[in-house]
């Protein structure tokens, strides 16, 4: 949940306007930065479909305490003996987890809201207000609050940051959807008939598409951080690993000052995952953009 | 200007208002009944019953939420289940270190992040600007705890240049504590500003690109006025002040970055209360802090765009 990428603004009208299927095909993987976010993306859903297939779920009570990484504990271990590699592999799954769906009910959401407000005026102020409103508050102690209340689990924590992540998205879609909504055709669909549910299904919603891709990814980096904030602070779900728990348990036990592999790997993990999402959303926008493609 | 300032100040009210009436309604709608979480163990039902009267739970919803409007008014947040002390106590003893830590935090970064993102928009392409670019989208992928670890571990533990733990030094007076103060302030605050300051300067350099474009700031070229003047006076000003109400935009994540600040570093603010509270399930502390937070944000975010106001001729007239 650290910085909301605001600087990743993708300022795009024109760039996901003009799009059309020809270019989709060239650009994206043309630069480095596109192959190599995907690839590790790729790896990362790999690791967390099937990682905890090959391994064993991390276990209390080994006699190999605090362990640096050698050959039979890649990671190391804590100070309950548990296997550092496993713990980042399976919490791999949760996180990936978290990140997805969450990042999907803000989309549904922050898009119906964002094309609503673009295209019924009298529905405008009233999201624009809500956007604003939610967007300056302090989403973190919030998430904090509804989760204790709700009781920590995955279930919780993805419902929690996928109601909670929304008005960034719908900032973005109002935005673009205003472009889209005020161009010629839209009128021409009026005129034939259209109504306002099928204008914006079918004429709007394919014109800001691009953008909702992008979308898609910057949430879910951002969701990821947040789940990862939230099981720092305790709020995670007690039966399941995920990496923010690895870095509380060093905290709790007063070992980050000694035993460095248990903070080092997943603080790695969380931050190759999100820069990877980060870096595809851009290189995404950017290889649609008759600007910048081919840079 | 007045209407402006009045827009603003009704936005502000309106704000608080529904981060406290969603509290309220959180409160009452989750499953966790309060009466269940003040004592562990049994309770006979009368007991259950006469704790709901007493925190007003045997009421008509309407007329709970009423009686809490008021509370609040008054500055009441309730009792902590832990700690038997008044939450708005609790709070206020921390509230002045949060603060402390994001507005310096929050002044930094504007002071680095200005300048940095000025120099990257005037040199573009150059090797600041790649600088910029590059550590605004790596910074904005930063997790702060990571950070915060790795900034404890290398100059709190190994270097032992920087203390760990506490805001101060109880024992030190005068000169020496304010010292102390700014010693055992840094290593949380370089870790807030770390995280805040990528993104913020790559903004300020998309802005100023865009200002730098504009055919006033051609014209006053072409009038002769030196490159600096035309920078750092025309085109700055036209650049900062979207970047100051950006700021006061970001001000809720600087918060939620100083709750996980705090926490590792056990720094004594409101984050590092709500990480104590979150194990004891401390449920009105946790209420109180988010509502004090929320009011602190929404304070911040109506003072920056009230300066943005006195600063921009535009709205000021």
């Amino acid at each position: 949940m650290s910085t909301e990428p605001q600087s990743l603004k993708v300022d795009t009208p024109t760039a996901a306007l003009t799009s059309t299927r020809r270019r989709r095909s060239g650009g994206f993987f043309s630069a480095p930065s596109g192959w190599l976010s995907v690839g590790t993306l790729g790896l990362f859903a790999l690791v967390a479909i099937f990682g905890p297939l090959f391994v064993d779920s991390p276990s209390g009570l080994g006699t190999d305490i605090l362990q640096s990484p050698s050959a039979s504990h890649w990671f190391g271990t804590d100070d309950l003996g548990q296997d550092v590699f496993a713990q980042v592999v399976w919490g791999t799954r949760i996180s990936l987890l978290v990140g997805a769906v969450a990042s999907l009910i803000a989309i549904c959401i922050g898009t119906l809201l964002g094309l609503a407000a673009a295209y019924v005026k009298r529905l405008d102020p009233v999201v624009t207000t809500a956007t604003d409103v939610m967007l300056s508050l302090p989403m973190l102690p919030l998430m904090i609050l509804v989760t204790a209340l709700a009781g920590p689990s995955v279930v919780t924590l993805i419902t929690v940051i996928g109601l909670l992540s929304w008005p960034e998205v719908t900032r973005m879609i109002r935005a673009n959807g205003l472009v889209v909504a005020a161009m010629p055709y839209i009128d021409g669909a009026r005129v034939l008939g259209a109504g306002a549910s099928r204008i914006i299904s079918r004429e709007i919603l394919p014109a800001v598409m691009p953008l909702v891709v992008v979308n898609v990814l910057l949430t879910a980096a951002r969701a990821v951080i947040a789940e990862a904030g939230l099981s720092f602070l305790g709020m995670g779900d007690p039966s399941a690993w995920s990496w923010g728990r690895i870095l509380l348990n060093a905290q709790r036990s007063g070992t980050i000052a000694t035993a460095w592999w248990q903070t080092l790997f997943p603080s790695l993990a969380i931050l190759l995952l999100v820069l990877a999402a980060t870096i595809a959303g851009i290189r995404y926008n950017d290889s649609r953009d008759p600007r910048t493609r081919g840079v | 200007m007045l209407r402006y300032a009045a827009s603003r100040l009704f936005r502000a009210i309106l704000t608080i208002w529904i981060a406290v009436t969603v509290t309220f309604f959180l409160l009452r709608l989750l499953p966790a009944d309060p009466t269940l979480l003040v004592v562990e163990g049994d309770m006979t039902p009368e007991m259950q019953d006469a704790l709901r009267s007493q925190y007003g739970l045997d009421q008509p919803i309407l007329q709970q939420y009423v009686l809490y409007l008021g509370q609040l008014v008054q500055g009441n947040l309730g009792v902590s289940f832990r700690q038997l002390v008044p939450v708005s106590e609790l709070l206020l003893n921390r509230l002045p270190w949060t603060l402390l830590l994001a507005g310096s935090a929050f002044v930094l970064t504007l002071l680095i992040g200005i300048p940095l993102g000025v120099k990257a928009a005037v040199g573009r392409g150059g090797t600041v600007d790649r600088g910029v670019q590059f550590f605004g989208i790596t910074s904005n992928a930063l997790f702060i705890p990571s950070v915060a670890i790795l900034l404890l571990v290398v100059f709190g533990s190994n270097l032992g240049w920087f203390p760990i733990g506490q805001a101060i030094d109880p024992d030190t007076r005068g000169l020496a504590a304010y010292a102390s103060l700014l010693h055992h302030l840094a290593l949380p605050l370089f870790s807030l500003v770390l995280v805040q300051l990528g993104p913020y300067a790559l903004t300020l350099r998309t802005n100023m690109v865009e200002v730098l474009g504009e055919d006033y700031i051609t014209s006053a070229r072409s009038r002769g006025l030196t490159h600096r003047r035309v920078v750092w006076r025309h085109a700055l000003r036209n650049a900062v002040l979207p970047a100051l109400m950006l700021m006061g935009l970001q001000l809720g994540t600087l918060i939620g970055g100083a709750v996980l600040t705090e926490t590792v570093f056990a720094y004594p603010g409101v984050g590092r209360l709500i990480f104590e509270s979150v194990q004891q399930l401390d449920f009105p502390v946790l209420q109180g802090a988010f509502v004090i937070l929320a009011v602190t944000v929404v304070l911040a975010n109506l003072l920056t765009d009230l300066l943005s106001m006195v600063l921009n001729p535009r709205i000021r007239t």
